[in-house]
């Protein structure tokens, strides 16, 4: 499930990106955007099969790509779309020098782009149960690939919940999306802010006080995570205590990455790698593993 | 390693000319400043591999070079960006004068980056590399390749494998290449009588006792495992440790690397893999201030818990090779033989 650039004479180089043009930009907020992206260059999947990303289903919700800003070498960036969607999105908070640089592309610049790379979210062990998404800020790029994979399929899932958590109401992201999921009818969307302003009239406070609010059926729900480490660490507590099997609490983990191939050892974990045996675990994972998430 | 040759000393200068013509040669050279590096040597004629002095370099600065070229990156007017690989050259390279544990760093790369074909570069020069391995009558000063099971004789792995017999080598044939040469260069070998493949055994005894160091890295392997070591081993490794890398870089089995860009023009730059290290601050930092290791505490942690305890569970042995040049190098008393001696209080 590779799609890794192929060079003259069938050789397979696993660190050469493949041309990818910004076709549109959605700025989410002042920190994080949206970028649309239209790969310019078929990529032949390991399998031998032609398959151009985000015209197939050559990823899965929870992966990420590689991607590479001219002058700034590459970042670890969520697959954002979902693979029933037809184009490449990837959403970027600005924290650095590459982040900061993706916010400056206009339409029509090119990035890089290798991968996917990870092990993806167990969606097929998801079928028929509730599903609950909490996610912070950024967090909801890699949730949003689930949740537009849920929608694609919705005789496959339950109901689906998200809880979404921003700094302040201009912090909001996704707007877009979120207006979307909630008008369709099929997602309750349940937002707060930390801090409120004037004119908020939705919930103030952090997702747990959100999370104490809903009683999710702990037989029948299984729970995705995705944000800052202490918020992964208090929604792990919080929704493994309402009865939820540690099986069933799954969140996907940030760890600097260099290489995406498991060999760069950037994102070391006890015996793991994270680009490699993660990013995505279950609770019942992590807690055999010695991580800072949990500590 | 079954086929037993004898190789005379005399002739070992010959050989190594008539291999020159064919291989790019790289043995042990003692420079003008008295360092023994493995170097190239261009002209056998003029330079002699020195084989009495331990190389301060290993194998992994060839096969796995500090400094990658990976990519050219060009940007065009209509904001296209296009990556080149670089044309590359492998020449044949015959590598002369492996020590043991420098041989079995050599397995440990090609563990580490042959499988799944990730990687191109290490894969091209590896594939086209001999390796005449030297075994070591006689360990050196911070040696302690036995207790970790990677010398001072090496049983396979080689094309060839010598031993100094003193007059002459005993030369053993181990991986294909090394049948090769004995093929096409038969004039040079005469087969071995028994004893003195005898003699192989008993300079291998005398070897074994012939260590400085009593290093118990079994204790240390065992207590990682169990996790049981002596509580605050970690904290006095961290606040020991200098943050100069050099311990990884010298390794001939540490692999940790990074990309980086290195911009040339507006328009134009190249993309490198360099050698980077677990123990660098700021390995595994993060935004907003999150690092999943605690420079002050476990700084060293990763890199002795991964050649002692996570490559043992891997693959069934340490990847460190008990080659002394971390024990060597490091001035803050951080280095792997004082991890061990920690471990074992
Ligand atoms: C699997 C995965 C998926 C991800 N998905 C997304 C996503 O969808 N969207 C998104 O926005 N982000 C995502 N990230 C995070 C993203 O990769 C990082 O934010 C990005 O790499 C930062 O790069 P930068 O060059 O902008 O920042 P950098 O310039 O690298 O710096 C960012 C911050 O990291 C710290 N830092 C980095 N390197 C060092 C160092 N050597 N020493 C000390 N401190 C250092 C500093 O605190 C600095 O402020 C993901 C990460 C992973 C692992
Ligand atoms: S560590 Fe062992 S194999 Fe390596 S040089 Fe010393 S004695 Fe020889
Ligand atoms: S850890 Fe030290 S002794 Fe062991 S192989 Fe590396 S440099 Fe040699």
């Amino acid at each position: 499930m590779t799609i890794d650039k192929i060079r003259p004479g069938g050789v397979i180089d696993p660190y050469l990106p493949v041309r990818a043009r910004i076709s549109r930009i959605i700025e989410e907020n002042p920190r994080i955007r949206t970028l649309v992206l239209e790969p310019l260059e078929e990529l032949p999947a390991a399998n031998g099969a032609r398959s151009t990303a985000g015209r197939s289903s050559a990823y899965q919700p929870g992966q990420f790509v590689m991607v590479s800003v001219p002058h700034c070498g590459e970042a670890p960036i969520s697959l954002a779309s979902s693979p029933h969607e037809p184009e490449l999105r990837l959403s970027v908070l600005k924290v650095g020098l590459l982040t900061e640089a993706l916010h400056r592309l206009p339409v029509g610049a090119e990035v890089g782009l290798r991968g996917p790379y990870g092990r993806p979210f167990p969606l097929a062990d998801l079928h028929g149960r509730r599903l609950l998404f909490i996610a912070g800020g950024i967090g909801l790029a890699p949730l949003r690939s689930v949740l537009e994979s849920c929608l694609a399929e919705p005789e496959k899932f339950g109901p689906l919940t998200l809880l979404y958590g921003s700094r302040t109401p201009a912090d909001l992201a996704f707007g877009e999306d979120l207006a979307r999921w909630q008008q369709s009818g099929r997602v309750d969307c349940r937002l707060t802010v930390d801090q409120g302003a004037p004119g908020w009239t939705g919930a103030v406070g952090l997702v747990t006080e959100l999370l104490a609010e809903l009683e999710p059926a702990p037989e029948q729900t299984s729970v995705l995570i995705c944000g800052p480490p202490p918020m992964i660490r208090a929604v792990c507590r919080q929704t493994a205590a309402t009865g939820i099997a540690p099986e069933q609490i799954i969140t996907t983990l940030e760890r600097q990455m260099k290489c995406g191939l498991g060999l760069c050892r950037h994102c070391h974990l006890d015996h793991h790698l994270v680009c490699v045996d993660g990013p995505v675990y279950t609770l019942a994972q992590l807690q055999q593993l010695e991580i800072m998430e949990l500590g | 390693m079954s086929d037993q040759y004898l190789l005379s000393r005399d002739h070992l200068a010959p050989l190594l000319r008539r291999l020159a013509k064919e291989y790019r040669l790289v043995a042990p050279v003692r420079n003008d400043h008295g360092d023994t590096m493995f170097q190239e040597i261009a002209n056998p004629v003029a330079t002699v591999p020195d084989l009495e002095s331990q190389p301060q370099n290993s194998l992994k600065d060839f096969l796995f070079p500090q400094q990658e070229h990976l990519y050219d990156y060009r940007l065009d007017d209509a904001g296209g960006y296009h990556f080149q690989p670089p044309a590359t050259t492998t020449p044949p390279t015959l590598f002369f004068g492996v020590r043991p544990c420098d041989l079995n760093a050599v397995l440990y790369l090609d563990v580490v980056f042959l499988p799944g074909r990730r990687e191109l570069s290490y894969r091209r020069r590896r594939e086209n590399s001999l390796l005449i391995g030297l075994n070591c009558n006689q360990p050196f000063a911070d040696c302690f390749c036995a207790a970790v099971n990677a010398g001072p004789f090496l049983e396979e792995g080689s094309d060839l494998q010598l031993t100094d017999l003193g007059r002459d080598f005993l030369v053993e044939v181990g991986r294909a290449g090394g049948a090769e040469i004995i093929r096409r260069w038969p004039h040079f070998f005469r087969s071995a009588p028994a004893e003195e493949r005898n003699r192989r055994f008993q300079l291998y005894l005398e070897a074994r006792g012939g260590f400085s160091r009593q290093v118990h890295a079994d204790q240390a392997i065992k207590r990682l495992a169990a996790d049981t070591l002596p509580s605050g081993v970690w904290e006095e490794l961290a606040t020991r440790c200098q943050d100069c890398n050099g311990c990884a870089y010298l390794c001939p089995t540490c692999t940790c690397f990074t990309i980086v860009d290195q911009p040339q023009d507006q328009h134009h730059g190249r993309r490198l893999r360099l050698w980077d290290a677990c123990t660098a601050t700021g390995f595994t930092a993060m935004a907003g201030g999150h690092n999943p290791v605690q420079p002050g505490k476990d700084k060293l942690r990763q890199r002795f818990r991964h050649k002692l305890e996570l490559d043992v569970k891997k693959h069934g042995r340490p990847s460190c090779m008990g080659c002394g040049r971390c024990v060597g190098a490091c001035f803050g008393g951080a280095d792997i033989l004082h991890f061990i001696n920690l471990a074992g209080r």
